[in-house]
């Protein structure tokens, strides 16, 4: 187990330090200046050498890279050039929405996927099971912008049970401000939570072990949601981790649909002002978690499989 | 990781390219848009009455404000229409949106025979909106920072040919220049040069800027980064008796579909950036009013001198001629625009259409231009336009399927809007639309008229590399002269020898377009388009 985990460690660190040489050479590589873009039309040589030195871009690459790793060990991320505050300050203040919207929309995403996995796997090729295919199949394929904005149409602006864009934070203020966002994600998310899960369950549904259960006289509720759902959602979970990255696309477009002042919106301010360092601190942080939530994933799988725990041994 | 750069690269593309053009404010009067027949008056009666104190509107903005700070604008509009709440200048846009200054921290002010020494008198018993008293060496020293090119970030530009600034008596500001500077008033009267608590900003520092206190109609409640900010009425406010809302939230709100979701369910009064495609649809509505706000603002068509064929004035008429900005108007901008008569923005001051014919649009001309060029059989172009605003892909595409008829391959190129304006102050491009709105930060032609004519600008021609020996001296006189009924004159034949020339093209002057709940009255704008909210009130809900 324990060399399974180093060994892990050491992956995870080398991942993240590719992020980090990754997202820095990106963002210098993509045409754009941070100073004349502030700047403007007003950009005189001199204005935008001082706005260099300021930032500290007249330094070379190498330097400038060494500097940022060194920010990220220290967990001090810097000034940000775009908003003249500092980072960490910029980032906490944003946060909050991300995750709240993040964390109601899987919630959501659940509550409408789970059971609609089981009806779908319980009358497999049946109507039910063709009709969920080809909605969540149609949300996911819907745009994220057009399905919110049709989603704050419909219950914001017609039925006037939320309002049609906004955020305040507090439960009551969550709920209110959060529900069609998150409703937006979780629609998005649907189609991978139903498809995996039904997948799994089918499988399951057609093992011995459910056939001995059933022989045993149990209940039909009882045999899936107990024994069949045991062994699906832990797959279904992990796969949920791993779709971190796509995750962070949806609410980019999803904060911007609802005027969430969250990180999403932050990136797409920060990408279009050339704000480097809050760009490399964004990208880095969200690579970070997908990094750590794969490895706690990995942590929790090998305790749960002695497949892959064992597997150092031998 | 990738994959993540690109929707963030992507989702910047949503966001409109943000006053690159140094934060341009922006515009004229607003006109509310009527249809024929009407009145082009309010839609409401009740406006007609006498405005009345009290209450609060939200107002959803499509820019988001970033700093506070009118030295070291980040955000453009977004910045400066809410530092115009919170600040004021010596002298002020005329509200009333014609291009006069009016006075402001001052209440009068004397000129110099010979244009260098401007004697400004204030107002007695002003205050910061915290009660505490402005004295006249604040002023000075607000005026010191902006003339500093250190300080002012923004716009140094604008304090050119200042030499001294003195506060000789507690109501006296004397300013001296190096040299007569026609605009000097406008470019007192912009936020570089707004009055900000000295006293308080050396004691707090970079804090202040969060809650700064100024001499503006409002002060700030609450500054929520990303999301709002809430003003509330200065008391001690220089103009008595107003502003009239007790109370103003803004949203920031980048999406121009939820913006107007926001203001049609209600919960905003007013917003900006109506989309040019919904202002027909929004003026059906009754509850709703819609303005189109004049400023000098134009979509402008950057060609690269350098670039052979470019650099032939028969070639660059002919594609002026082979554009048909009729049919661009009704199908981009939906009629909200104005074919203009201009190379540069529209201006109070250029000559009318009658003494200035607007470009025409005239494909048998155009190849007589060509034919009289040294690119008969003409020649291959690339032209890039900045992506997420659809209006540029349609007018790029139009104006391609145009420009064939008279030989002219226009190869598009569409970039990213950040990478457009940075590629078009670098000179690395053949034509573009190196901004989204171009517009003046002074309602009077000097700054872009400098822009395009004169080398000390530093900026080649507006980027157009175009020189002309005649126009620089023209110029020249034009913006240090101090004869107002001189400079029409002059200015005429300033626009006219531009027109010429065409050293660029204007493709389509164009407002900004808010819309408003019926019973918001006073929804003014000054000249540079920026809303003057001291005069907004709100009208008891009538039909």
């Amino acid at each position: 187990m324990l060399v399974y985990l180093v060994k892990r460690l050491i992956v995870s660190i080398v991942v993240l330090l590719g992020i980090a040489l990754g997202t820095f050479l990106m963002i210098h590589l993509i045409p754009g200046d941070p100073a004349k873009i502030q700047l403007g039309i007003h950009a005189t040589p001199e204005a935008v050498e001082q706005l260099h030195h300021k930032w500290g871009l007249d330094k070379s690459w190498p330097e400038q890279f060494w500097l940022y790793l060194g920010n990220i060990v220290t967990l001090n991320f810097g000034q940000s050039t775009a908003f003249s505050s500092g980072i960490t300050e910029l980032i906490g203040s944003r946060i909050g929405a991300t995750a709240a919207i993040l964390i109601y929309g899987i919630l959501i995403g659940l509550l409408i996927g789970v059971p609609l996995a089981i009806f779908a796997a319980l009358r497999q090729g049946g109507v039910i099971d063709n009709a969920i295919r080809v909605f969540t199949t149609f949300t996911f394929a819907m745009p994220p912008f057009w399905l919110g904005l049709m989603l704050a149409l419909l219950l914001g602006f017609e039925l006037k049970w939320f309002p049609v864009s906004g955020y305040e934070s507090g439960l009551s203020g969550i709920l209110r401000t959060c529900t069609v966002p998150a409703l937006t994600i979780a629609l998005g998310l649907l189609v991978v939570i139903v498809r995996n899960l039904r997948s799994s369950l089918v499988t399951a549904l057609g093992s011995e072990y459910i056939e001995a259960a059933r022989a045993r006289g149990y209940s039909e509720f009882r045999v899936v949601a107990k024994h069949a759902m045991k062994n699906s959602v832990v797959t279904t979970i992990t796969i949920l981790a791993s779709l971190f990255g796509f995750l962070v696309s949806l609410l980019v477009l999803v904060e911007s649909v609802f005027q969430i002042p969250g990180a999403g919106t932050l990136l797409v301010q920060a990408v279009s002002k050339r704000d480097y360092q809050l760009v490399q601190t964004l990208v880095f942080l969200s690579g970070a978690v997908v990094v750590i939530i794969g490895f706690l994933a990995d942590i929790a799988y090998a305790w749960l499989d002695p497949r892959i725990r064992l597997a150092g041994r031998s | 990781m990738r994959k993540l750069l690109l929707i963030g690269t992507m989702g910047a593309l949503l966001a409109l390219l943000v006053s690159a053009c140094g934060g341009s404010s922006g515009g004229g009067g607003t006109i509310s848009v009527a249809k024929e027949g009407e009145s082009p008056k309010t839609a409401n009666a009740a406006c007609e009455e006498e405005p009345v104190a009290g209450g609060s509107l939200v107002y959803s903005r499509q820019l988001e404000t970033v700093t506070l700070n009118p030295r070291e604008i980040k955000n453009g509009n977004g910045d400066i229409f809410a530092q115009e709440m919170i600040f004021s200048g010596i002298v002020r846009n005329d509200p009333n949106g014609t291009d006069k200054v009016v006075p402001g921290l001052a209440e009068s002010w004397d000129i110099s025979k010979d244009g260098l020494t401007y004697t400004f008198h204030l107002r007695p018993g002003l205050k910061y909106s915290d009660g505490s008293p402005l004295s006249a060496e604040d002023i000075a020293w607000n005026l010191e920072q902006f003339a500093d090119p250190e300080v002012n970030i923004s716009l140094a530009g604008v304090a050119a040919g200042m030499e001294s600034v003195k506060a000789t008596n507690a109501k006296t500001v004397v300013v001296k220049l190096e040299h007569p500077v026609a605009a000097f008033l406008y470019n007192l009267a912009i936020f570089p040069a707004f009055i900000v608590d000295k006293a308080k900003l050396e004691a707090e520092g970079a804090a202040y800027w969060k809650h700064p206190v100024g001499t503006g109609p409002f002060m700030v409640k609450e500054f929520a980064n990303g999301s709002h900010i809430t003003f509330e009425k200065n008391p001690y406010y220089f103009e008595k008796g107003k502003p009239y809302l007790q109370t103003m939230r803004w949203n920031f709100v980048p999406n121009s579909n939820t913006r107007v979701l926001a203001l049609k369910s209600g919960e905003a009064q007013l917003a900006d950036g109506i989309p040019f495609a919904q202002v027909e649809s929004l003026q059906g509505e009754s509850n709703l009013g819609i303005q189109e706000v004049e400023l000098p603002q134009a979509v402008i068509l950057i060609a690269n001198n350098r670039i052979k064929p470019l650099g032939d004035v028969h070639v660059r008429r002919a594609l002026s001629l082979a554009i048909n900005r009729e049919q661009l108007n009704e199908a981009v901008f939906r009629g909200t625009g104005t074919v203009p008569n201009s190379v540069l923005m529209n201006f109070e001051l250029d000559a009318s259409d009658q003494e200035v014919p607007p470009f025409e649009y005239d494909v048998a001309k155009a190849k007589e231009e060509m034919a009289a060029s040294k690119f008969p059989k003409g020649f291959s172009v690339k032209l890039q336009y900045p992506a997420g605003s659809d209006y540029f892909k349609q007018m790029s595409l139009l104006i391609q399927s145009e420009l064939k008829e008279i030989g002219v391959d226009l190869k598009l190129e569409e970039l990213e809007s950040a990478a457009v304006a940075e590629k078009w102050f670098g000179g690395e491009f053949e034509m573009t639309f190196p901004f989204v709105g171009t517009s003046s930060d002074v309602p009077v032609p000097d700054e872009y008229a400098s822009f395009y004519a004169l080398p000390a600008a530093e900026l080649n021609g507006f980027k157009s590399y175009w020189t002309n020996k005649e126009a620089e001296g023209l110029v020249e006189k034009f913006i240090s002269s101090t004869n107002e009924a001189g400079r029409k004159a002059e200015w005429k034949k300033i626009q006219e020898l531009f027109n010429e020339e065409m050293p660029s093209l204007n493709v389509m002057d164009f407002p900004l377009i808010n819309g408003h709940q019926s019973n918001i009255c006073g929804t003014k704008a000054n000249g540079l388009g920026v809303d003057q909210l001291q005069e907004t009130w709100i009208a008891e809900k009538s039909s």
